[in-house]
């Protein structure tokens, strides 16, 4: 049997960081990844934070990556503005929050995770393969055994293999979790739904309506009406030529109140602000004539694509000037005005000969979706079991305070401190869980976001008192009159939040995760002091059918899933509450049919919910 | 454990799967015209090549027999099988070879490669001048044993052998797979339907490294490329090229589409009679299939 030191279970950005971490530390490791190339499988919003803690240190990327990210990683944008908007109908307030966003923070830049993670997994890959580690994907890893003191790795794919220590960072559907027993299920109330759409928009038109230069960009953030009752709220990122446009909503309310993800997504669609924020100009292709002999209508629909194609491409590259620059050095035009003139052309081309009109709408490239736990909620107080150690999302350490998300950065933290620990570990040859895990779990504790998930930090908790001075006090004291009280005074301020943390997150969440707060508010709050937008066109949103066929997949014809009670309440909300319509209900049955499955996993509270074979199952392009 | 040194016989052949295919008005191939790649047969002996540089660290030459383009073959080649080494035969003597001369100007340049060479992969056959005969008589030139139709091998690096798996057509029976064990050196002609498996944690690390390795290697293929003339490999003149060659290939003609036999009938599902039509044709495909 092939013997390693460390087995990484999961390459997401937590795995990839522990995976770069021990080869820092000079140990040898593996990283088995389920996707069929690393990135495949991740999601996120998502903005990286690198967290800049008054007291305390931090892993951040940098950190662990080393300064090669500031010059090489392809991150999207460096996040400067960041906007909450309070929506009802056609209104919308905003409070301008960057100070928040800026609050302990070296930068935050949007990121598509399957590009990143892919950059990740290039540097850790190499720096591993100098101990004799590096990165396996397309395995999926089914069971962990022990035998005396030998830890047994089983995968789908390859022979069993022995190792010495293994980092969980199999994300929040962890298997190694379930499969040992280390934590329950996180359930509903632990948890929330994301779901993503990815929009295509050329880089200088980002630049100019969010009032950024190339390089920077803004975040928008909603909650209000479009909401539809829940709890949670709407983000808007810009990337470098995408924007991810994404909604986040509370499982239980979720329950509660059952609305199709994409139906949330379709309601932030809609938003004439939002609507606005994506319009491009969209080729809009004519019938073709039926009457044609079949041959012909092929041919014409084969040249209409090829064309919209290249006027796309060039159209992109007219307005990028990273993409600009770069077809002039390839030599394929002599100067931008050739490029225009080749652009006019094609479009005359379209419009004359194929009858091809050009409408104001926008252009979907990606849906995607996925659970957050709410660390807050369901962090594992003591994230090991054996000589395993879990990270990240899988050791559910997601972050929420106030409208930040922050996982990414968690989970590289988490990664670097259990790569320390194990390399301690090594050197002592101590894998213990007296040695081994609670080492880990020290060193968790002095970790500023530990921190972060268990207290109410009182500076933080003042910026958003001082962006909602120009809120009516008789909105929001009606609600929250006592607590308003206490925190606006500074003096009181600091005496409020020790009496808060006594209190502790249990018991202060219901009151100010509620609906009042992402709901009832901002609807007030826009009706009475919003502005007015008109939308100059109503979106073409893709039915949800549309969205699937757009994903790749690599089909299984074996299902992952299997449902355990057909008949259940939360099985029959299923059939609303999966992202991609799986489920149906048949004579009262609720029925699986797994292909389409985007392994968000919504439904692995009531179901046996393995993540498919290695190299099976969805494969994001954007993530 | 001790050195593997493997090398892999390749030919750059008209793109047949481009459908760019041009022929000249006497049936013969127009060369010229048709655009050219790597062999879809060679592509899989590189494939099986790079097997052993992942599973045995084996060191790898490629080498092939032709014009000056054929460089490109063996760029391609490098891609597949990462290899050390690349060898291009190429002179005016060696045009118009038949397998035989070929045979005799790939024995002299395998002689030439570095190490001992243990094993010599080549592809089933070539798609443009479909002999397979190529193969068995350059084995026969090197004195090595010959291993056709070869699925899978396994090499036992101190015992110097090799047991391989081989598939044997029982044309319209059945495909049997036969187990053969024989001594280093052999030459193997890899069946097209070889698919390398990697199923260890180590053998997945060395491909992906070799892989990632190969790029860069195929990027700057001259500087692995050494090109031979007949002089440089020290070749029989008169066992190479045209005077080498006991096969005269007068004519080749083309075979014209023969009609398809298959005649297809439209039944309509909602009607009996033809639902009891359809069953009774199956009955009699069935009956007429002999189960062994
Ligand atoms: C809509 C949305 C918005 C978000 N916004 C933000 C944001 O703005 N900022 C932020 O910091 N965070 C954000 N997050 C959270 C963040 O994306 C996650 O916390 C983070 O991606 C988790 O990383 P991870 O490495 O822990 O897990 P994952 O990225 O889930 O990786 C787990 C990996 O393990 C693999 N795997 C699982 N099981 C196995 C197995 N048995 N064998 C082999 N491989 C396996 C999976 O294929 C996967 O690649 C957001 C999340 C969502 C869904
Ligand atoms: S079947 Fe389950 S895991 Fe798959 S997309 Fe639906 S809810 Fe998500």
């Amino acid at each position: 049997m092939e013997k390693y030191d460390v087995a990484i279970i999961g390459g997401g950005s937590a795995g990839l960081a522990a995976l770069k971490q021990l080869a820092n530390l000079g140990k040898q490791a593996i990283l088995l990844e389920a996707g069929n190339k690393v990135g495949s499988k991740n999601v996120s919003g998502g903005i990286l934070y690198s967290k800049k803690p008054k007291k305390g240190r931090v892993f951040n990327v940098e950190d662990v990556f080393g300064e090669i990210f500031f010059q090489d990683a392809p991150f999207e944008r460096k996040i400067t503005k960041y906007i909450l908007h309070a929506t009802s109908k056609d209104k919308v307030f905003s409070m301008d929050l960057t100070a928040a966003h800026e609050y302990e923070a070296n930068f935050g830049y949007s990121v598509l995770l399957n590009k990143l993670n892919g950059w990740f997994a290039e540097y850790a890959s190499e720096s591993a393969q100098k101990y004799g580690g590096g990165i396996v994907s397309g395995v999926h890893v089914s069971s962990i055994s022990w035998d005396g003191d030998k830890t047994i790795v089983t995968t789908d794919e390859l022979e069993q293999f022995e190792v010495k220590a293994i980092i969980a960072a199999d994300g929040v559907n962890s298997e190694v979790a379930d499969m040992t027993g280390a934590r329950p299920k996180f359930s509903p109330e632990q948890l929330y739904q994301g779901v993503k759409v990815i929009i295509k928009l050329p880089e200088d038109i980002i630049n100019e309506r969010f009032s950024v230069d190339s390089g920077h960009g803004a975040a928008h953030l909603f909650a209000g009406d479009v909401t539809l009752n829940h709890i949670g709220g709407g983000f808007l990122y810009t990337n470098q030529n995408t924007i991810s446009l994404g909604a986040v909503y509370h499982f239980d309310s979720l329950l509660e109140n059952p609305a199709e993800p994409y139906t949330l997504i379709n309601e932030l669609l809609k938003n004439p602000f939002v609507s606005e924020f994506i319009k491009d100009e969209v080729p809009k292709r004519a019938e073709i004539d039926k009457k044609l002999p079949q041959e012909d209508q092929l041919r014409i629909r084969f040249a209409v694509t090829k064309m919209i194609k290249s006027w796309y491409e060039l159209r992109d590259a007219a307005l990028s000037s990273h993409k600009k620059n770069d077809l002039m050095k390839s030599g394929k035009f002599v100067s931008e005005k050739d490029l225009q003139e080749k652009l006019v052309l094609i479009r005359d081309q379209l419009t004359s000969k194929y009858k091809v009109s050009f409408a104001t709408d926008y252009v979907e490239a990606e849906y995607s979706a996925k659970l957050i736990p709410d660390g807050k909620r369901c962090r594992m107080k003591k994230p090991y079991f054996k000589n395993i150690l879990f990270v990240g999302d899988a050791a559910g350490r997601g972050i929420f305070v106030g409208p930040r998300i922050e996982g990414l950065n968690v989970g590289i933290d988490d990664a670097a401190r259990a790569a320390n620990a194990i390399s301690n570990a090594i050197e002592r040859n101590n894998f213990a869980p007296t040695y081994l895990g609670e080492s880990y779990v020290q060193s968790l504790e002095q970790s500023p976001y530990t921190k972060d998930l268990t207290e109410i930090d009182k500076n933080y908790l003042k910026i958003f008192l001082d962006a909602s001075k120009d809120v009516p006090k008789d909105i929001i004291s009606s609600r929250y009159g006592t607590i308003m009280k206490l925190m606006s005074s500074g003096a009181i301020r600091s005496v409020a939040v020790k009496f808060a943390n006594i209190l502790g997150y249990d018991r202060l969440l219901p009151m100010v995760e509620s609906v009042d707060t992402y709901v009832k508010v901002p609807i007030e709050i826009a009706q009475r002091l919003g502005t007015t937008i008109t939308a100059s066109y109503s979106p073409t949103i893709p039915s949800i059918s549309e969205r699937i066929a757009r994903l790749s997949y690599n089909d299984d014809g074996q299902s992952h899933i299997k449902v355990l009670n057909p008949t259940s309440e939360f099985m029959k909300k299923l059939v609303v509450l999966c992202p991609t319509n799986c489920y149906s209900l048949e004579n009262n049955l609720v029925m699986l049919s797994h292909e389409g499955c985007i392994e968000c996993g919504t439904c692995s509270q009531e179901t046996e919910w393995r993540h498919p074979r290695g190299e099976k199952g969805i494969n994001y392009q954007y993530g | 454990m001790s050195q593997l040194n493997v090398a892999v016989v390749i030919k750059l052949e008209p793109d047949f799967s481009e459908g760019s295919v041009s022929y000249n008005p006497d049936g013969t191939l127009n060369r010229a015209e048709t655009k050219n790649t790597l062999g879809p047969h060679s592509a899989i002996a590189a494939e099986a090549a790079f097997y052993a540089k992942v599973k045995y660290g084996a060191r790898v030459s490629v080498a092939t027999m032709g014009p000056p383009i054929a460089e490109l073959a063996l760029q391609t080649a490098q891609r597949l099988s990462n290899a050390d080494e690349l060898h291009l035969y190429s002179d005016r003597v060696f045009a118009g070879a038949d397998t035989l001369a070929t045979a005799e100007t790939l024995k002299a340049g395998i002689k030439k490669m570095q190490g001992d060479i243990d094993i010599v992969f080549s592809g089933h056959r070539a798609s443009d001048g479909e002999t397979g005969q190529t193969g068995p008589q350059t084995a026969w030139k090197l004195g090595f044993t010959f291993l056709g139709n070869v699925i899978d091998y396994e090499v036992d690096l101190d015992a110097r052998t090799i047991k391989a798996k081989r598939l044997i057509s029982l044309q319209g029976f059945c495909d049997i797979v036969e187990e053969v064990e024989a001594p280093l050196p052999v030459f193997i002609a890899v069946d097209p339907s070889y698919k390398p498996i990697f199923n260890t944690v180590s053998q997945r690390l060395s491909f992906a490294k070799y892989r990632k390795e190969s790029e860069v290697r195929s990027k700057n293929h001259k500087y692995y490329l050494q090109v031979f003339n007949v002089e440089q490999l020290g070749a029989d003149k008169t066992l190479v090229g045209l005077p080498g060659s006991p096969t005269i290939v007068y004519k080749v003609e083309r075979i014209p589409q023969g009609k398809a036999k298959r005649q297809a009938e439209v039944l309509d599902g909602s009607n009996p009679e033809h639902i009891r039509k359809a069953v009774s044709k199956i009955r009699e495909a069935l009956s007429a299939m002999v189960i062994k």
